[in-house]
């Protein structure tokens, strides 16, 4: 075994230019894999984490058909057993429960349908970066009664600044018309436009006054440790739910909470994967051509080989050797240069300015590349090197391994 | 393959109207499904009219039921009209005018005037099964719909009526209406509307309301009694009694005003 090892490896470095050509070529492919998985994985990753901290949570606690219907119906009972509950479930990071309901602004002639989000001041910065996004005035608060925190674009739709008294109007839970004014004490700016357009934010104590709601919340979003780790955590969840809480709730992962971004991106691995696959295949042509030409080159000197004895299955061996030499030391020299970059890319995101920057953010997405490197990654590209070298070298070993010493020791 | 599914199809429609009209008989010959409609819209709205009502509004989130009691002033041909709440005392003085496009709520308590834009039309009007869109109602049912007069129903389920004709509304493709089809059942005699139930395009029955305590007001047969059941709601209804009605009044043309909005009696 250790002397077809040496006599591959020896072969292999033949004709040192041609094979370093190849071994050049799965060098960039691997690199390139490595490198745009890694890239894809880490914006996707961040895709994923805005979207999930604009509001959502990785998991989301309802009242049963509140993804369907969305209206007070739907509620949970948020007594001190069940948040308790909650809060002591392994792996949950951060709770926020919230009222979310629908109403009216109005604020002289103009008016307005918003999404009234009744918050938790003090815990809602642990699932989403609502607080954070505050760019004048004040988030709301406990302390200050009545006061109401509007999207950007829906202040300006209504002509309301900080200090200006808004009419939030709607139905309460108990049927009766729900009005109240509010006065402006912040202003927030959400990268989604749709929402920027509807969100006023309340605490969630004048939530449940003004919707005479008692102690009930529509959702209590969670933040996991990270999004893939949201399925077991809403499982787990899922079955302490009958037990825990005193009305019928349901358990929700960001996933089916924000299917549109997950196809977008299925979408968007799917195309990388498509140029990712013809990459490779360039690549397997090349291993198949070297590996042709040193046999062709040797069809005498492998019949001889064989019409010395030595087995048709030795020689197969020996070229599928060379093959797999060859794939080990382009995937070797590939990850020594491709998983070094991609760590330090990962600790360094590059932050995109210009129309590029533009572009992004219009989709609500912030303008940084950002990386990250999954166990998967590394192990996949070398899984797919091998599988690729194997599939490339059987041609050339079979044609080795068939020749008849006759032929071979005719030709050249 | 296709055939044979279309063939599912035209059969399920069958099944749907058999299901429906099973126990209709043939209409007689020579009544016009319109001129029944004309009469029950007649009825209902004549040129102008005030009304005095409550509405009951049940539902399993109310341990016990809510009334609204309430004034309401209709001029049909210049499209507008008024409402006046009378209790329960928390919304007693709430006002809404509506002059056609626009709906306006004026709310004493806080002093200020609403205007009800479009998208809202569908929400609960005073957290009711009826919506604002009911309330100002823009579509007609005479002249957004075709009329289809499906037969007679020799035993409709009151006590108000002995046969009845059951008319199928139809709305046009652009009439600004929310219903799919509307059914509805006129006494054959009186011509006095009985019951009607709203269907929305998929053909799926949302809600019926049954008009009851039919007594003559003025040469009309006027429904007193008027119950809403959403059937997509388990446990809701909403009754309105009507209390008071009188039609064809000269009103003051203060009471459609902006101004009478806020006035407090």
């Amino acid at each position: 075994m250790s002397l077809e090892l040496r006599l591959a490896w020896r072969n292999v470095w033949r004709n040192p230019r041609r094979t370093g050509l190849t071994v050049a070529a799965t060098v960039f492919a691997v690199f390139l894999v490595v490198f745009f998985v890694a890239l894809a994985a880490g914006l996707h990753e961040k895709m994923i984490e805005d979207s999930v901290r604009l509001h959502s949570g990785h998991v989301m606690v309802s009242g049963e058909g509140w993804l369907e219907n969305q209206t007070l119906e739907q509620y949970l009972h948020l007594d001190p057993s069940f948040e308790a509950a909650i809060a002591a479930t392994p792996g949950v990071r951060g709770m926020a429960p919230r009222v979310i309901g629908f109403g009216l602004l109005s604020k002289d002639t103009a008016t307005q349908g918003v999404a009234l989000f009744g918050v938790d001041p003090e815990r809602e910065g642990s699932v989403s970066t609502l607080p954070d996004r505050v760019q004048r005035g004040r988030f709301v608060s406990k302390d200050v009664p009545f006061g109401i925190v509007l999207g950007e674009r829906l202040s300006q739709t209504l002509g309301a600044d900080l200090g200006d008294t808004v009419l939030v109007y709607s139905v309460a839970y108990s049927l009766e018309m729900a009005y109240e004014l509010f006065t402006v004490v912040g202003i927030v700016k959400v990268p989604e436009p749709a929402l920027d357009r509807a969100l006023a934010v309340i605490s969630l104590p004048d939530a449940q006054e003004f919707f005479v709601y008692g102690d009930r919340v529509t959702e209590v979003a969670l933040l996991a440790e990270d999004a893939d780790a949201a399925p077991k955590l809403a499982r787990t969840i899922a079955a302490e739910l009958p037990r825990i809480s005193s009305s019928p709730a349901e358990v929700h992962t960001w996933e089916e909470m924000m299917p549109e971004l997950q196809q977008l991106i299925f979408l968007d691995d799917a195309g990388m994967y498509i140029m990712l696959v013809i990459l490779v295949v360039v690549v397997a042509f090349g291993i198949l051509n070297t590996i042709l030409m040193s046999v062709l080159e040797r069809t005498r000197e492998l019949g001889v080989v064989l019409a010395l004895g030595l087995r048709p299955r030795a020689v197969f061996r020996l070229i599928y050797l060379e093959s797999m030499l060859l794939a080990l030391c382009g995937l070797l020299i590939g990850l020594a240069l491709a998983i070094p970059a991609v760590l330090y890319f990962e600790a360094h995101p590059v932050v995109l300015s210009g129309s590029a920057s533009a572009g992004m953010e219009l989709f609500g997405i912030e303008p940084v590349m950002t990386w990250k490197l999954k166990p998967w990654n590394p192990v996949g590209s070398a899984i797919t090197v091998f599988a690729v070298a194997a599939i490339a070298a059987l041609y050339p070993a079979l044609k080795a391994s068939r020749g008849r010493p006759v032929d071979a020791l005719r030709s050249l | 393959m296709r055939a044979s599914s279309a063939a599912i199809v035209v059969l399920l429609m069958l099944l749907a109207d058999a299901a429906q009209g099973g126990n209709l008989e043939p209409s007689p010959p020579g009544l016009d499904a319109r001129a029944i409609a004309e009469k029950v819209e007649e009825i209902f709205r004549g040129n102008s009219s005030y009304m005095h009502a409550t509405m009951t509004v049940v539902s399993p989130r109310l341990p016990t039921p809510r009334r609204v009691e309430f004034r309401a002033w209709d001029d049909r041909p210049q499209k507008r009209s008024f409402i006046r709440i009378l209790a329960p005392p928390k919304d007693a003085g709430m006002a809404f005018l509506k002059i056609h496009p626009n709906l306006w709520n004026f709310i004493p308590r806080v002093e200020r005037t609403i205007r009800i834009p479009p998208s809202m039309m569908l929400q609960s009007w005073m957290g009711s099964d009826f919506t604002n869109d009911d309330l100002v109602r823009e579509s007609s049912q005479l002249d957004d719909y075709d009329h289809l007069l499906l037969g007679v129903d020799p035993d409709p389920d009151t006590s108000e009526s002995e046969r009845a004709y059951v008319i199928e509304y139809r709305p046009h493709e652009d009439a600004p209406v929310v219903w799919g089809k509307i059914v509805s059942w006129v006494d054959a005699e009186r011509y006095a509307p009985l019951r009607q139930d709203f269907y929305d395009e998929n053909g799926t029955k949302l809600r019926q309301i049954r008009f009851s305590e039919i007594r003559e007001v003025q040469g009309r047969p006027y429904p007193h009694r008027w119950s809403l059941v959403p059937l997509d709601k388990e446990g809701h209804e909403t009754l309105i009694e009507i209390e008071e009605i009188r039609f064809d009044e000269k009103f003051d043309e203060d009471i459609f005003s902006k101004r009478n909005l806020t006035r407090r009696d």
